[in-house]
């Protein structure tokens, strides 16, 4: 079970991402090269981005339940769900939206956020805690969007709600019927984000649109990914490009057959574009055909009563979600067939059109996002499925790939690197799945070093190194289409860390300038730059940063620390000591920041810089250059 | 001197049980946060760099009416109640009276800070018979049937102990002591209430911080040294509270406090959350920083009605801080130099 489900409810209304953008740039870590211009607003390479005091929050804005539905259908008006709100956390500080790394900025993640289905007043009839997960799918969605930076930008989140306390819910048939389906404490959750504002002058400034879906989950299901049928599409290789944009015009999405409910849900709710106004746009029709029959099993009007283009609540209803009824033999002529869907529109300036790979075969990691200290293990969850169902036995091949990863530095010729030392990572190349499609990743990691500090290693800099895993099939015969670029496992491997005994203020120095200097945000607290003014604060900094990272309170920079620096920094506050300075090392001869090379959009900043500094395009670069 | 209804004494003066005593506990509650908003808006309107010393007078009261809050909590739990945070009646309307204060009395603004809003906060603090300073009465009519503040804490004083420690529960209930308040210092001098004795202890601390002892202006418990009434005087007399030698009496004689005009931030006067227009980005900040006020309203309600544990309390901790963090960016023309907001303390339980 997941949110394609027959009992599920969706939602739309507006989130808040107020992340910080002083720490998009990787040579902001350099303390030594720092500059008070780079905490100020405005973009390019001497200050700090749209955004630079950002607090990071992550808020749900407005969301109200647009329809819910039951296995008889749709609910009526009578079930007051559909007056109800879907809100963020009443009793806590708002959660968080945090990058992994400078350096792999394309996987933020919510934390600490709590979900609750409440009625229009407010009164908690469920909540949930979200499962800490970061974006999938990012993709240039709006077609034509002028302004550039991550504005045309949508991408999707995927994740579970734990930890569930319902009140009396017995007035709606719809929410005990998921409560009822909840019998493993989880409600499966997706929602679709686009359309993010950029411009600090509008009131919807770091705000967007938010649609999305909820429904039940089992404990025995990825959290964070569908098993179900994949339609993949390949991308457009173009200079003009963010993030990624698919020539069959239509982007990467989930299906699920549900042989109970004779039917397939499609989940077009990050697949189909839009204009700039966030409008969908008009595809055509769109027709589900298997292979080998040129006669739809099911068509998707885009006009008419209902269309996805024409109607304008179409999106808000349904969270892009579409269940299309299958026959008996429908189903049977689908079960070991690829699925197309495509539209049918003739021109073929319009036409669009996706598939699931010839073989029907899938890979994927269920949480692709890590944070590892030095001698620690994970064990990684990675789903191998056929048709969508379990490829029990498939054998995987796992290799480090930073093709994505964004290294980056004005300063040209001291930029940090990613994904090296690669022998800081050790796993096995080839995992098999059992029985059930699951291969279990154990991935081993040793300390990388300091890789990314700045001035030839001189001069304090990112901590740890940040590596990308691929999953793939051993047996090439699988992989019969286009891979998603983004279906990797990100790694953020922290640098071991010692501090002297007593822990002073000379080793933790660096850390606390740092962080004043990424997060000016903290200058309405203290200065943390500042001996005194941390001392006098160590009792607050001292809960801060004792905290879960999960627990909204948290700060910020909490997560981009090591266990190893958050012990050390937690010891000195409890006894703070001077320590004897250390002596600067020399600067490095800074060349002067070069032109920017990249596209006019991502010059906004935000994602899309991060984007265009991806490996694999500074690869393409150098070879035509 | 804040004036307050004499109704609120009604059952006090001979309580029959415990119960006599919750509406004017519950009253004490209200009372004690009523005056947070307010002190709160005045702080965060100072830029720091210019008037860190008053930021930090005021910082200095704020922290203690939260204890005084906690401490009228924990008696009312010990006598079986409950208090009620999290409801939209909590928290009072600006411009307006005090809880439970008589309207013609003193009328309060949520205003940024100056020196007649200073005057204010010394009339909110002022003891029935401040040491060397005149006092202001009101003249109104209703004003002579009118009880003080003082009158009004010392009678529930004087009820507890007609009550005996029969009224209190023991084993604690729903107390928030000490012991899970570990970060914060002032909050060491929480009193977990049982019987007579803690309960009058609690209720004496609010009145010597508040008021201080009737012969002098120190605290008797506390952390900064003088009741808050001398305490903001020191702004309006320019000077630090002081011992002078030989004989260590107090005078207004220490280090300069000034006041700098150009550093306050230009935030408006009792700003509502409808007043600013829908779909403005200070509707929209407003909106935000009055959710994470209610929840930080909600989340007290549940602290001092069963959770009380350190998790909760760190909860809140990190709620404060979120309102922190918000009102200055509000008032600092963050991220829009354009635009400044004035958190306006609504209840909103939605966030729209």
């Amino acid at each position: 079970m997941s949110y394609l489900n027959p009992v599920r409810l969706h939602f739309a209304g507006k989130f808040q991402a107020n992340v910080s953008t002083v720490n998009n740039d990787p040579g902001h870590f350099d303390n030594q090269a720092f500059i008070p211009s780079y905490q100020e607003l405005g973009n390019g390479t001497t200050n700090g981005w749209f955004n630079p005091q950002g607090d990071a929050t992550w808020r749900l804005l407005g969301c109200t339940v647009t329809a819910a539905w039951l296995p008889s259908g749709a609910v009526t008006s009578s079930d007051p769900v559909l007056q109800c709100i879907v809100a963020d956390s009443d009793t806590q500080a708002p959660a968080k939206l945090v990058d992994l790394d400078s350096e792999q900025q394309l996987v933020s993640e919510i934390w600490g956020m709590q979900v609750r289905i409440a009625d229009s007043s407010g009164n908690t009839l469920m909540s949930g805690d979200f499962e800490p997960a970061a974006f999938l799918d990012i993709w240039d969605r709006a077609i034509g969007a002028e302004s550039g930076g991550d504005v045309d930008a949508g991408a999707t989140y995927q994740s579970v709600l734990t930890n569930l306390k319902w009140a009396d819910v017995s007035a709606s048939s719809f929410l005990t019927a998921l409560q009822e389906k909840a019998g493993d404490g989880l409600l499966s959750i997706k929602f679709n984000v686009d359309g993010i504002n950029m411009n600090f002058q509008s009131p919807d400034f770091m705000c967007g649109r938010i649609v999305g879906t909820i429904g039940p989950a089992t404990t025995s299901e990825p959290q964070h990914m569908v098993l179900g049928r994949q339609f993949m599409a390949e991308g457009l290789p173009s200079a003009n490009i963010n993030f990624f944009s698919p020539v069959g015009g239509i982007n990467f999405f989930p299906a699920v057959v549900d042989q109970g409910a004779g039917c397939i849900f499609l989940d077009l709710g990050n697949a189909i574009s839009t204009n700039p106004t966030g409008q969908l746009n008009d595809l055509g029709d769109l027709a589900l055909t298997v292979a080998g029959s040129t006669t739809p099993i099911g068509t998707i009007p885009s006009t008419g009563s209902g269309g996805y283009a024409s109607d304008p609540t179409w999106y808000s209803r349904t969270a892009g979600v579409v269940a299309l009824p299958l026959t008996a033999a429908q189903l049977s002529a689908i079960a070991a067939a690829p699925l197309t869907l495509a539209s049918s529109l003739t021109l073929a300036t319009l036409y669009a059109s996706i598939s699931e790979w010839p073989s029907g075969a899938f890979v994927r990691a269920d949480r692709f996002v890590y944070r590892m200290s030095p001698g620690s293990s994970a064990q990684i969850a990675v789903y191998a499925t056929q048709w969508g169902q379990p490829l029990a036995g498939a054998s995987l091949t796992f290799t480090q790939d930073p093709s994505q990863l964004q290294p980056g530095n004005f300063i040209t010729n001291d930029v940090p690197p990613v994904g090296t030392p690669t022998t800081a990572l050790n796993f096995a190349a080839t995992v098999t799945a059992d029985g059930n499609g699951l291969a279990t990743f154990p991935l081993n990691v040793t300390d990388p070093g300091t890789p990314r500090y700045f001035n030839n290693g001189l001069d304090y800099g990112i901590d740890g190194q940040v590596y990308g895993i691929r999953p793939s099939f051993t047996d090439p015969q699988y992989t019969t289409g286009p891979v998603n670029q983004w279906n990797f496992i990100s790694i953020l491997l922290w640098s071991g860390f010692t501090a002297s005994d007593p822990v002073t203020w000379t080793d933790v120095e660096p850390i606390f300038v740092q962080y004043g200097n990424l997060y000016p945000v903290m200058s309405r607290f203290l200065n943390l730059g500042n001996y005194d003014s941390v001392v006098k604060n160590a009792a607050l900094l001292s809960l801060a940063f004792g905290l879960d990272p999960a627990n909204p309170n948290a700060m910020p920079v909490t997560r981009d620390l090591s266990p190893a620096k958050r012990n050390a920094i937690l010891s000195f506050l409890a006894n703070p000591q001077m320590g004897v300075p250390k002596a600067a090392a020399e600067a490095v001869a800074a060349v002067a920041p070069a032109a920017p090379a990249t596209s006019a959009k991502a010059r906004m900043g935000g994602k899309a810089q991060a984007a265009a500094r991806r490996l694999v395009l500074q690869a393409a670069k150098g070879a035509t250059s | 001197m804040i004036l307050l209804k004499p109704e609120l004494l009604d059952r006090l003066t001979a309580p029959a049980t415990a119960q006599d005593l919750w509406p004017a506990l519950q009253q004490a509650i209200e009372l004690e946060h009523a005056t947070i908003p307010v002190y709160l808006y005045a702080k965060y309107s100072l830029d720091p760099a210019k008037n860190g010393d008053i930021s930090s007078i005021i910082d200095s009261v704020v922290i203690e009416e939260m204890l005084h809050m906690t401490l009228a909590a924990n008696v009312l739990n010990a006598l079986g109640g409950a208090p009620a945070i999290g409801q939209p009646g909590f928290i009072p309307t600006y411009p307006g009276p005090l809880p439970g204060g008589v309207e013609t009395s003193l009328i309060v603004n949520l205003a940024p800070y100056s020196p007649a809003q200073l005057q204010t906060f010394l009339d909110i603090e002022e003891p029935e018979d401040p040491l060397n300073f005149p006092v202001q009465r009101v003249a109104a009519a209703e004003a002579a049937q009118a009880i003080t503040i003082g009158e009004f804490y010392a009678t529930i004083l004087k009820a507890i102990g007609l009550l005996g420690d029969g009224a209190f529960v023991n084993p604690p209930r729903n107390q928030v002591g000490p012991d899970i308040m570990q970060e914060s210092p002032v909050m060491q001098n929480a009193v977990v209430v049982t019987d007579v004795a803690t309960a009058q202890q609690a209720i004496q601390i609010i009145i010597d911080q508040g008021e201080g002892t009737g012969t002098s202006p120190d605290e008797i418990v506390g952390t900064f040294g003088v009741a808050h009434y001398y305490r903001y005087l020191q702004i309006q007399k320019g000077k630090k509270l002081v011992p002078v030698p030989p004989d260590n009496h107090l005078a207004y004689a220490g280090d300069p406090i000034t006041f700098d005009p150009t550093g306050v931030f230009a935030v408006p006067a009792n700003p509502t959350s409808a007043g600013y227009p829908t779909g403005s980005a200070q509707r929209f900040a407003c909106d935000n920083f009055n959710y994470t006020y209610t929840s930080l309203l909600l989340t007290l309600h549940s602290l001092f009605n069963g959770q009380n544990t350190q998790v909760q309390f760190n909860t809140i901790i990190g709620l404060m801080m979120s309102l922190k963090g918000q009102a200055r960016a509000m008032m600092t023309g963050i991220p829009n130099p354009a635009v400044i907001t004035g958190p306006s303390f609504e209840y909103q339980p939605v966030n729209p």
